[in-house]
């Protein structure tokens, strides 16, 4: 894969989590272990067309997988690419753990001087 | 499951008043975090910062500064665009909580807006680590080389 590809895909992927709506649908997929668009609209105030339509676009980032059971889709959380989302914002923390530590020491190295 | 808010906090030996003035003021900001910062540390003020050189290339974000109550509280919000107010939905907010603990600062630092700024946000933040880590990569060696030079007759 590419990397500009891979931006894509990232940037897909950030959207997808970005909504409330898809949020709260990964998280009761997480709790029940699976779901359909009938089981999860049944929890969530939005019709079974709404949630049908979110799980497209989850599908389409690779955050769920689907398996058609009967009339329905059944769908799973995909733990590898929840991971990678979850890594990539793990990033951004790192770059403060580090911002925070010259924090620390600029401001300890004051403290002593005034102090001394 | 909470995505799109970075939490760090960090115990300082230094009183409150020190460690405000290092996360609020624009020369220390430079010390820890961009190589040009241009704002007031005052509520409603807005400036921008800079990563590398202003006139040769750099990166130039905007920068607002939102609430400054010394020595407790300092938030910005960054990464707006040029020609926007900086709201919630358009840029990322930094909160800097600061508390008295065991005779120095207890700082909490809260980073949120990636949901809703979508992905971009989080890869220039990952840009920027990459250029802090060059940083803390060629500083040590650069004091040793300056050193040998002053030592020159």
């Amino acid at each position: 894969m590419s990397a500009a590809v891979a931006e894509r895909i990232d940037d897909d992927l950030w959207s997808a989590i970005g909504d409330p709506t898809r949020r709260r649908m990964l998280d009761l997929l997480l709790a029940d272990g699976d779901g359909t668009s009938t089981t999860l609209s049944g929890q969530l105030p939005v019709t079974r067309q709404a949630v049908a339509k979110h799980l497209g676009v989850l599908d389409r980032v690779g955050l769920v997988r689907a398996t058609p059971t009967g009339r329905e889709k059944r769908y799973r959380v995909d733990d590898a690419q929840l991971a990678r989302a979850v890594a990539q914002l793990n990033a951004v923390g790192a770059a403060w753990d580090a911002r925070l530590q010259r924090i620390k020491r600029i401001a300890e190295a004051i403290q002593r001087s005034q102090d001394g | 499951m909470e995505f799109g808010t970075i939490e760090r906090e960090i115990y300082i030996e230094a009183d409150p008043e020190v460690v405000f003035e290092v996360v609020s003021s624009p020369d220390h900001l430079e010390q820890w975090w961009p190589d040009e910062a241009r704002y007031d540390p005052v509520p409603g003020a807005t400036g921008d910062i800079v990563f590398g050189e202003r006139d040769a290339g750099g990166t130039v974000v905007q920068f607002a500064v939102v609430d400054a109550e010394p020595p407790r509280t300092f938030s910005f919000r960054w990464t707006q665009p040029a020609d926007e107010p900086a709201v919630e939905g358009n840029s990322l907010l930094v909160t800097f909580e600061l508390t008295p603990a065991r005779g120095g600062t207890l700082l909490k630092m809260t980073e949120s807006g990636f949901r809703e700024m979508g992905w971009e946000a989080a890869l220039l933040e990952q840009q920027y680590l990459e250029h802090a880590t060059g940083w803390d990569f060629y500083l040590p060696r650069l004091a040793p080389y300056v050193a040998s030079l002053e030592v020159r007759p």
